[in-house]
């Protein structure tokens, strides 16, 4: 650039640099800009050098982030200036200045269009470079041609050409629509056979968002894609400029590779061979040789080979020969390439039948995992993650537990979160997984999060009568034929939870072990130290001492447990010891005044329990079941998951492998189906103890009298204890209640849910939450293990509104989904889009509009289908928008209602009816009743306290609002009879009215609301005919 | 409560530290770096000068290119922690020869140090009076006591000065030429609205004084304030001589003034110290005399042009007159180009502080000089940024005239050999902030 020529430019820029401190630099860069306004308010003086200068100074100060808010107009009128200096000054300051929706652009289209259709190629290629830089729509729209017109043109030289390319590649990203689809996918292909490498680069780039974009248009492509590769690797024609380090134009060949891989296939046979046969030629012709460039170029096209060879799903011998390649990488002592190795053969893991071939490697890829660089011992720890399965769980876990040891912290909490995923997901049995994890939250105690451990427990005691293990137990069976030691018989039958339990004891007995194994040990002991008994050094006093003396060390969240603990160990020994009665009675006193209410209240209640004596052993039994629920810790490694590099495999692995995860804890079924339940009221709603188990108990404690008290809480303090093990676990599971007032048997309807996975039944009865929804304006509608409807609704007058929330309870999403509602004729309903698919764990909201035409008892119906994995679900549901929910409660006095009630006579707009059958309900049930359907009865209106008066308004479009009257006389000997009469202004309301209220009548829902403030009917003294109620009684 | 000041940085303009001292170990060393990071790289530099950062204070102030920063990690007493800042830079003055800026602090690191022990005891501020460190903190070089010269000086006894009850003179001066040397300092606070109303109008005056006197002086100063003289003719039983008669607020004296005296008599007096001091302060409010109106036109006449007419008058004595008078002019930031007429003095658009400068050297009493200018704008991509018009800002001296309207009555020296002194009295008027909204 001509600065030497500017000297004001250089003795400015000097003086800012210059510049001591901030201050100095604004104050010296003001005053320049005051001089440049001076100077650009009398253009007249101005030479064209002296408005070059200044623009230049201009584009400096701008650079120096200050604000530059005027000029534009000299930096664009530069552009049209014949030199080239000024010209070149004018574009570049415009694109640096300007963006896209300055109107100054406009004022410039025309002097660039002039520069681009021109001959001067250096202004063809400065214009096209500002075209490119800014890009606007206005640009695109104008300009997009002769853009297109440069890049096919034979007369233009290849420089130009090039820009021109990348310039239409930068309108296109802005503005996809400049490119023509049909005019221009021919051009394209034409293009494609160019010889000059530097234009096909360029086109190719071009090439690359086009077909990203939409590959259909551009097929023709596909074989001079080929065909260009084919010309690179066979360095058939390729200038000395274009090899670098021997290689022919890595750029092209990557960006070929690339734009081949958004075509779905390669169908042509001839193509898809010569396109092999050059993949095989980059794969084969790849070594790491000592220089960094050349290794960098040959890898970059390497890699992309490799994907390529992915995407187009090759024959296993060229999928094994990549991964023999890769292979070689990771050994490769230059840390790049071993990383970029591991990575793929991460992504490698896609492809699903290589994975034997990859675990060939598995002896490198854990040496890799003690790399002196973190970045590739994550990667070699992704890919041990990803290509574990059950035959190499094993040594991969313990290869896993035994570089814990040695691995920096950075990554510890990663490692030991995989570890046990690893070992929960492939355990070949539950002694090995047990031993796993003891291990792991011994060796990195602070990293082993809390679900690692709560997992532990809920196996543990979710598995009491399995055997160690299936293979072990095959392998003994063998075994038995020939000798039948005793070891061996004891060895069968120690199941899980006195192995877990021994287990921990060892680890108790280290002199100084992490709080989290305490914790475990604790809980453990806690519950299977009986089965232990025998053992020497197992009696309830020894393991008492073996807990207590770790209390002084753990912290306020693990004395609870311990507390549980303790109250354990005292409730198992039998006969009682009094010496260990009196130390653990102690303990509780002391706590009894702890300042964590936790404990306390732990200490409080163990202790008034302890003192019960044999009614403990019932109160304190063993732990129930935990519910089976997904893994936390595969969710977690889910949600954790947003490391690009892991990608999609892992995922997909988590996916096909949550149904074969630890098969053998799921197969035992629940010994009955209300123990499931139990469990589920434990959790979610621990206050209800309505067990069968527990109510054995609850009517020993309520025998005693003395205990009533302390009884609730007892399930309520062991529920907190689960509580805590299954905090966060506790999500997963169906909701243990369905929302409010839905009777306790539905509770029992979902115990079967979990085990019968491929028939979706609903939770819930789908009858009685829509008369519940009758009474009520909000509530759950449908319920199943994948699905939730919920709805809401909002009435006025003929009007109404309802919302449907349509709620994912999956972690996968729920596809197909559809709605549908059936209206009868007269109801008018509008039910917005419902969306094709809920993602999961998603809710949905679709409104819905519904207008009452006229009066009539007809029920719209919901069609509501979706699929979810392999079930198609299609259920039919009535929706809540009954006659009640037209009506509005509306009190009359005695005047206005017995002058409607004169006026109306007669069928059909009053009519009568004696009504048998009814359910006797006492007088005020049948008020309530009446207020939850929007009746209001009139109190006072009738002499006879055995008859309701009731009045409502009735809202549609035909009749607008319309009185109605109601009168029902019962006969206080017999409430299975009575006498109504409806009377309104339309006698179709009439009639249907007087149906709706028969059979609410006859079949009452099983929960009536909480009865509202409600009027007593009063008792009426004298009558006189002058009395208005006496007026009615005469009329009737 | 004293400052308990924490830390003592020197810092320049980039923020580098020059010099520091730690006086108590509860804040960290790399405190400074949270200043650096928080104060000085941020926009928010000069807006406060106490900051509070990670639990920390710092009380800093700007003088000449050096930042100095007192850290505070407790409640400390602000005001008390600028005024030993203004205190010790007096000092480093006085021993620096006058100017204090980075290159003095480079070139006195030692001494600098010396003085940072001195004046500062566990974060709690000692003496700072130049006379009497002087005394003991020299610049010269110390005799040996084993070089051949005897040392014919006594050796300063600093103990006794600063406790004995004259703690600020120290006895046996001796003046051939008895002079006092007495300033009265005003600087004019005024914001004036655009239509000529004062909104907010102060003085803040200073008494400085230099005395060059032998023995132990007793002075007694008059002024022509209010309480003083209803005082006197109060004691002296005659009625109060008609004339102005001023109001004083907010007197501070220093501390050689007798305040059991002043409550009783109302009488200035008081045992000089040597050499320069500030022997009180005062602030007034009411029926301030002010030397300058100005009276501004500004008109914004489409969106490139402006003009502005300014007229400034003088209202003081037609005989004094004003010194450097200048006139800041503000206008928009895009200003182009200004053509000015002036009737005295000469104009110029500065574009660094985005104002019209209109300087005026001697500037008569009773004249009312004009300029009017003709400002072109640029037009500039974002219109709509309108003009807050910032107000008017003028700078200027007035000798030998007070705002306040105050006046030395007398000033009285009595010593006990009865020599003859010599008073010089000067007042000066200087604009503080005396702005004028357009």
């Amino acid at each position: 650039m001509a600065l030497s020529g500017m000297r004001g430019l250089a003795v400015f820029i000097s003086d800012v640099r210059n510049c001591q401190n901030k201050e100095h630099e604004r104050l010296r860069v003001d005053k320049e800009l005051g001089n440049i306004r001076t100077r650009f308010k009398n253009e007249k003086g101005m030479t064209p050098y002296e408005k070059k200068k200044y623009v230049w100074k201009m584009l400096y100060i701008y650079m120096l982030g200050y604000d530059v808010d005027f000029g534009h107009m000299e930096a664009v009128s530069l552009i049209s200036a014949p030199k080239y200096p000024e010209k070149q000054v004018g574009y570049i300051v415009t694109s640096c200045l300007l963006n896209e929706n300055h109107d100054f652009l406009r004022l410039a289209i025309n002097t660039v269009r002039n520069d681009i259709i021109g001959r001067n190629e250096t202004f063809q290629c400065l214009a096209l470079t500002l075209v490119g830089n800014i890009g606007g729509r206005e640009f695109a729209e104008s300009l997009a041609p002769d853009v297109q017109k440069i890049i096919i043109s034979s007369s233009c030289r290849p420089l130009v050409r090039k820009k021109a390319a990348l310039c239409l590649l930068r309108l296109f990203r802005k503005n996809p629509d400049v490119v023509n689809v049909d005019g221009w996918s021919d051009r394209m292909a034409q293009l494609l056979d160019e010889r000059d490498l530097g234009v096909l680069t360029s086109s190719m780039s071009l090439l690359v968002a086009l077909v990203s974009n939409n590959y259909d248009a551009y097929w023709s492509c596909l074989p001079k894609c080929v065909k260009v590769l084919e010309r690179l690797a066979r360095n058939q024609d390729i200038p000395q400029e274009y090899t670098y380090y021997g290689i022919p134009s890595p750029w092209l060949q990557v960006k070929t590779m690339r734009a081949l891989q958004y075509f779905p296939v390669v169908e042509d046979p001839s193509s898809r061979k010569s396109l092999f046969e050059v993949l095989q030629r980059i794969l084969m012709g790849t070594d790491v040789v000592k220089n960094v460039n050349k290794n960098n170029a040959s890898h970059a096209v390497l890699f992309e080979a490799l994907s390529l060879v992915m995407h187009l799903d090759a024959e296993k011998e060229m999928m094994s020969q990549c991964v023999a390649l890769l292979g070689k990488f990771i050994a490769v002592r230059e840390p790049n390439i071993r990383y970029l190795g591991l990575e793929n053969m991460t992504r490698m893991l896609m492809v699903t039948d290589l994975q034997e071939i990859i675990k060939r490697h598995q002896a490198q890829i854990i040496t890799s995992l003690k790399d002196p660089d973190i970045s590739i011992r994550r990667r070699a720890l992704d890919l041990l993650y990803g290509m574990c399965d059950v035959s190499n769980a094993k040594d991969i876990v313990e290869e896993l537990l035994q570089y814990l040891g040695t691995a920096e912290f950075a990554i510890r909490e990663e490692l030991s979160l995989k570890a046990a995923i690893l070992a929960e997901k492939f355990a070949p049995n539950l002694s090995w997984y047990v031993d796993v994890i003891l291990q792991l939250i011994d060796k990195a105690g602070d990293f082993v999060s809390d679900d690692i451990w709560f997992r532990v427990v809920q196996f543990v005691t979710n598995n009491e009568d399995l055997q160690v293990g299936n293979n072990l137990v095959e392998m003994n069976m063998t075994c038995l034929s020939f000798t039948m030691t005793i070891e061996l018989q004891c060895f069968i039958f120690l199941s899980c939870q006195p192995y877990a339990a021994i287990k921990v004891k060892e680890y108790l007995d280290k002199p100084s072990i992490h709080e989290t194994l305490i914790k475990v040990g604790a809980y453990l002991l806690g519950e299977y130290s009986h089965l232990l008994v025998r053992r020497p050094g197992c009696s309830p006093r020894e393991i008492f001492n073996l807990i207590h003396e770790k209390l002084p060390t753990v912290s306020t969240s693990a004395i609870p447990i311990l507390l549980s603990t303790y109250a354990k160990i005292l409730m198992h020994t039998q006969p009682p010891d009094p010496e260990l009665q009196k130390q653990v009675w102690t303990i509780f006193r002391k706590y009894e005044s702890c300042i964590d209410v936790e404990i306390q209240q732990r200490a409080v209640e163990y202790f008034e329990m302890s003192k019960k004596g044999a009614a403990l052993m019932d109160i304190l039994a063993e732990m129930p079941r935990f519910p089976e629920r997904q893994s936390a810790l595969i969710k977690k490694a889910e949600d954790t998951e947003s490391d690009t590099a892991e990608q999609s495999a892992i995922k997909l692995r988590t996916q096909q492998q949550t149904s074969n995860a630890l098969v053998v804890t799921d197969q035992p079924p629940p010994i009955n189906g209300t123990a499931t339940v139990n469990q589920l009221r434990l959790v979610k709603v621990p206050n209800m103890s309505n067990s069968d188990h527990r109510s054995t108990d609850q009517q020993l404690t309520h025998t005693d009298g003395m205990l009533t008290v302390v009884d609730p809480e007892l399930p309520n303090s062991s529920a907190d204890l689960l509580g805590d093990l299954l905090g966060p676990l506790a999500i997963e599971g169906p909701p243990a209640t369905p929302r409010d007032g839905v009777p306790i048997e539905d509770a029992l309807a979902l115990a079967t849910v979990g085990e019968q996975p491929n028939s979706v039944q609903p939770i819930g009865n789908i009858a009685e939450r829509f008369n519940a929804l009758c009474l009520k304006d909000s509530g759950v509608l449908y319920e199943d293990p994948y699905v939730q409807i919920g709805i809401k609704a909002e009435w006025r007058a003929h009007q109404g509104r309802l919302v449907l929330f349509l709620g994912n309870k999956n972690i996968a999403p729920l596809v197909s989904v559809q709605a549908l509602t059936l209206p009868p004729s007269h109801l008018k309903m509008e039910l917005s889009l419902v969306p094709e698919t809920i993602p999961p764990r998603a809710q949905v909201q679709c409104p819905l509009q519904v207008i009452n035409l006229r009066p009539s008892r007809d029920v719209a119906v919901l069609n509501f289908s979706y699929k979810f994995s392999a079930h198609v679900v299609d259920v039919k549901l009535r929706l809540p928008a009954v006659l009640s929910k037209f009506l509005q409660p509306i009190l009359l006095n005695t005047d206005e209602f017995f002058s409607q009630w004169r006026s109306l006579s007669g069928p059909p707009l009053k009519l009568q009816e004696v009504i048998r059958g009814v359910k006797p309900l006492s007088l005020i049930d049948m008020a309530n009743l009446f207020y939850s359907f929007n009746v209001t009865v009139c109190p006072g209106l009738d002499p006879n306290p055995n008859n309701l008066v009731a009045s409502t308004t009735f809202y549609s479009e035909i009749t607008q609002a319309m009185l109605s009257l109601i009168r029902i006389e019962t006969d206080p000997a017999d409430r299975t009879q009575l006498r109504m009469t409806v009377a309104s202004g339309e006698p179709a309301l009439t009639f249907e009215l007087m149906e709706f209220i028969k059979e609410q009548l006859i079949t009452i829902p099983s929960n009536p609301r909480p009865p509202p403030p409600v009027v007593e009917p009063p008792n009426i003294p004298a009558v006189s005919l002058s009395d208005p109620v006496a007026m009615l009684a005469g009329l009737m | 409560m004293p400052v308990a000041a924490s830390a003592i940085y020197f810092l320049n303009l980039r923020g580098d530290v020059l010099i520091n001292r730690r006086y108590r170990d509860d804040v960290e060393g790399n405190m400074v770096d949270a200043f650096r990071m928080n104060i000085m790289q941020t926009k928010e530099l000069g807006t406060c000068p106490v900051r509070q950062i990670g639990g920390c204070s710092f009380l800093y102030m700007r003088i000449s290119n050096v930042y100095i920063v007192i850290v505070v990690s407790s409640n400390a007493n602000a005001a008390c922690g600028f005024k030993f800042l203004v205190e010790a830079v007096a000092l480093f003055k006085s021993y620096f020869g006058g100017a204090f800026d980075e290159d003095a602090i480079r070139n006195n690191f030692v001494l600098i140090y010396e003085l940072l022990d001195e004046i500062m005891d566990f974060g709690y501020p000692q003496n700072l009076s130049p006379e009497i460190l002087k005394l003991y903190i020299t610049q010269e070089g110390v005799w040996s006591p084993f070089s051949s010269k005897p040392v014919d000086r006594p050796v300063p006894n600093a103990t006794l000065q600063v406790t004995g009850a004259v703690g600020w003179r120290r006895e046996g001066l001796a003046y051939k030429k008895n002079e006092v040397f007495l300033d009265i300092v005003e600087s004019v606070n005024l914001l004036m609205s655009s239509k000529g109303s004062v909104l907010r109008c102060d003085v803040s005056g200073k008494v400085l004084m230099k005395c060059f006197l032998s023995g132990m002086p007793d002075l007694k100063l008059g002024l022509n304030d209010k309480i003083g003289l209803e005082k006197e003719s109060e004691l002296k039983s005659r009625p109060t001589k008609s004339g102005k008669t001023i109001e004083l607020d907010d007197v501070t004296f220093h501390q050689c003034v007798n305040l059991t005296r002043f409550n009783s008599e109302k009488t200035v007096s008081f045992v000089p110290p040597d050499g320069e001091f500030e022997l009180m302060k005062y602030r007034i409010t009411e029926g301030v005399n002010l030397p300058f109106r100005v009276l501004p036109t500004i008109k914004e006449l489409g969106r490139t042009r402006m003009e502005v007419n300014v007229k400034v008058k003088s209202i003081f004595g037609a005989k004094m007159f004003a010194l450097g008078v200048v006139v800041k002019i503000p206008v928009p930031k895009q200003t182009a180009k200004a053509n000015f007429r002036v009737t005295t003095g000469r104009a110029k658009y500065d574009a660094a502080i985005d104002c019209i400068v209109w300087k005026i050297r001697k500037f008569p009493g009773q004249t009312e000089p004009t300029l009017s200018a003709e400002v072109e704008l640029i037009s500039t991509m974002n219109e709509k940024k309108s003009w807050t018009r910032p107000p008017i800002q003028m700078e200027f001296q007035v000798p030998m005239f007070t705002a306040s309207g105050l006046r030395v009555r007398f000033l009285k020296v009595w010593e006990k050999s009865g020599y003859n002194t010599v008073e010089w009295i000067r007042y000066i008027t200087k604009a503080g902030s005396y702005e004028i909204r357009c």
